[in-house]
């Protein structure tokens, strides 16, 4: 049951409700929540009261402090003098469990004589509301948490769908981070996956979000191994969570609690997903709720992860890491008409080694594999971001230099050429001859890496460790 | 002949729309379905009458409301409206951040200048 009363019942209706009773049973009638705050404003005018407070919310320092003091502790139906010399009844609201505020009850002109007739025959009054009182904010409370049960369950079932029919995985992360925070009010919800012992946090939405996005933590932490040894959330204190993955930057209130959710899936593990709220502010059926919608989040992460994974390795040379030849193809296609749009220079380069046979031959197709790897890395440290590296085949790269001119395409293909040769492989030094070539109008992809390879053998003819442009 | 009423209801449907179709821009539109169906559901804890603002995926109607604004012309739809788009504005702000929202409160104010639509820094 929610502990605030601001948040669970509204206030314009209550008072309105109140100040009717209050009307019938000639009293006054005003609420306080469980901390012991003002609720709802006096029903009556009481006179005292009234003029203390300069009107009909309770506003003067003393009083608000004799009632915090007061009701903070109130365990039972207790009788009060206020310090200015009133009788007030007061009752605890809610259940003996879960304790939501106060009733006040006090006579309409302030005074009573305390034990007289006068005081038993409005201990009866009070008796009374107090108990109309209380049945009212229950059936209120449980038609809001019927109401908020609905609306989270309805929303669950409306991701749960659509989460199991979206592959892409950034939108899947943002999806779970987007209604957490709306279904659940999170203050901070964020979405960590798992990369091999390690979590990374993939997306964090809300307070201090983007500070969190892309913290990454060993798996073998004992949290971490707490965490998982369980399908059930941990609640962590947000001390306990700023020292664990050493953020001090994560400003939040120390009253604010986190919830982990370790995400299984039949597999193994995909993640974690973690949210904070302020204390209380979640009850044992909203996170039963939470953790059926996590179910849903595991295996949605866990497919569009699959899918991406099946995707990049569809375009990947599986030795290199660059891209294979379809992609190149692909992405050759792309470009060439892009720099028609825009009529923007585009440079192809194609890499073969010399004498691949040869070292194949005499050190095994081991070597020759180390060969190519090292080989793929000087490639990729030798271009820009915006170029593109793919493996054509055997021992043949391909190199894309969008907006690159002549010169400048030469100038790379001389210094990868350059830095292979100086590069310690083993066995023995590995050069290679570069065929370069620039898109001409009435150029197809094809019609590009056909002069490319033309070049290139041209560089052959010439010696090898060379390169030539057609 | 619209009512001043009927007219008010109007640009603030007109201003829901335009909060709808730009954070939709950034979030898609189901997670905006789903903010809008929170915070209509809080805000009718204290306002009866948000229970009938109408909203799927294609956007937002206040036609039922304003239909019961002209049987009971007491309801207090400023207040409604407002806390409403208080409501949104606070949670916007967790799911896009202070600066991204403010961009967007911006470019509605230029539209709607007489509508406070201000996120608070947290």
């Amino acid at each position: 049951m929610q502990t605030d009363l601001l948040l669970s019942v509204s206030l314009r209706y209550w008072q309105d409700f109140q100040d009717t009773l209050a009307e019938v049973v000639d009293a006054n009638i005003y609420v306080f929540d469980a901390k012991g705050n003002i609720f709802s404003s006096f029903s009556k005018d009481v006179a005292p009261c009234k003029k203390i407070n300069q009107g009909n919310t309770l506003s003067n320092e003393e009083c608000i402090n004799f009632y915090k003091g007061a009701l903070v502790s109130l365990k039972d139906k207790n009788i009060l003098t206020c310090p200015y010399g009133n009788r007030l009844y007061v009752y605890p609201l809610g259940s003996s469990v879960h304790k939501i505020g106060s009733l006040v009850v006090a006579p309409k002109n302030g005074k009573i004589t305390p034990e007289g007739e006068g005081e038993k025959s409005f201990i009866a009054k009070a008796n009374n509301i107090s108990q109309t009182v209380n049945e009212v904010l229950k059936a209120i409370l449980e038609k809001n948490l019927l109401g908020l049960r609905s609306l989270e369950l309805n929303s669950i079932y409306e991701i749960s769908r659509l989460m199991t029919s979206t592959i892409e995985l950034e939108k899947v992360i943002d999806l779970i981070t987007n209604s957490l925070i709306i279904i659940y009010r999170a203050n901070l919800a964020f979405v960590g996956l798992r990369e091999d012992d390690k979590i990374k946090i993939a997306k964090a939405k809300g307070k201090m979000g983007e500070l969190l996005t892309g913290k990454e933590f060993s798996m073998l932490h004992p949290l971490m191994e707490k965490v998982f040894s369980k399908v059930e959330p941990s609640f962590l204190s947000m001390q306990e969570l700023q020292n664990f993955i050493d953020f001090s930057d994560l400003k939040m209130s120390p009253e604010d609690k986190i919830l982990l959710y370790p995400l299984w899936t039949s597999v193994g593990s995909v993640g974690l997903l973690g949210i904070t709220f302020p204390t209380n502010a979640m009850s044992g059926e909203e996170i039963k709720n939470l953790q059926i919608y996590v179910n849903f989040a595991a295996i949605s992460l866990a497919n569009a992860r699959l899918i991406t994974r099946l995707e990049k390795e569809a375009e990947t040379d599986f030795l290199t890491g660059l891209y294979n030849k379809r992609s190149i193809i692909n992405l050759l296609i792309s470009e060439r008409e892009r720099t028609i749009r825009y009529k923007n220079p585009l440079a192809v380069i194609f890499i073969d080694i010399d004498d691949f046979k040869s070292y194949n031959d005499a050190f095994g197709h081991v070597a020759g594999d180390v060969v190519l790897q090292r080989l793929a890395e000087v490639i990729k440290n030798s271009i820009r971001k915006i170029d593109i590296a793919g493996r054509y085949g055997g021992e043949e790269f391909v190199l894309i230099l969008p907006g690159t001119q002549e010169e400048g395409a030469l100038a790379v293909a001389e210094r990868i050429r350059k830095s292979i040769a100086q590069h310690p492989f083993p066995h023995r030094n590995i050069t290679v001859s570069s065929g370069v070539t620039m898109a001409q109008e009435g150029d197809s992809a094809h019609s590009l890496l056909e002069r490319a390879d033309r070049a290139l053998y041209k560089a052959k003819r010439q010696g090898k460790n060379c390169s030539c442009l057609i | 002949m619209s009512t001043p009423a009927e007219e008010k209801i109007s640009r603030y449907e007109s201003l829901l729309q335009e909060m709808w179709t730009t954070s939709a821009q950034y979030l898609g539109a189901f997670s905006v379905k789903l903010l809008v169906e929170r915070v209509a559901w809080e805000i009718s804890q204290d306002y009866k009458e948000m229970e009938l603002l109408y909203f799927d995926e294609n956007g937002i109607s206040c036609a039922e409301i304003a239909n019961a604004v002209k049987i009971n012309p007491d309801i207090p739809i400023d207040d409604m409206f407002m806390k409403f788009i208080s409501k949104y504005v606070e949670i916007l702000a967790r799911l896009l951040g202070y600066e991204q929202t403010n961009k967007i409160a911006s470019k509605l104010k230029e539209e709607f200048p007489d509508f406070p639509i201000d996120p608070k820094e947290e």
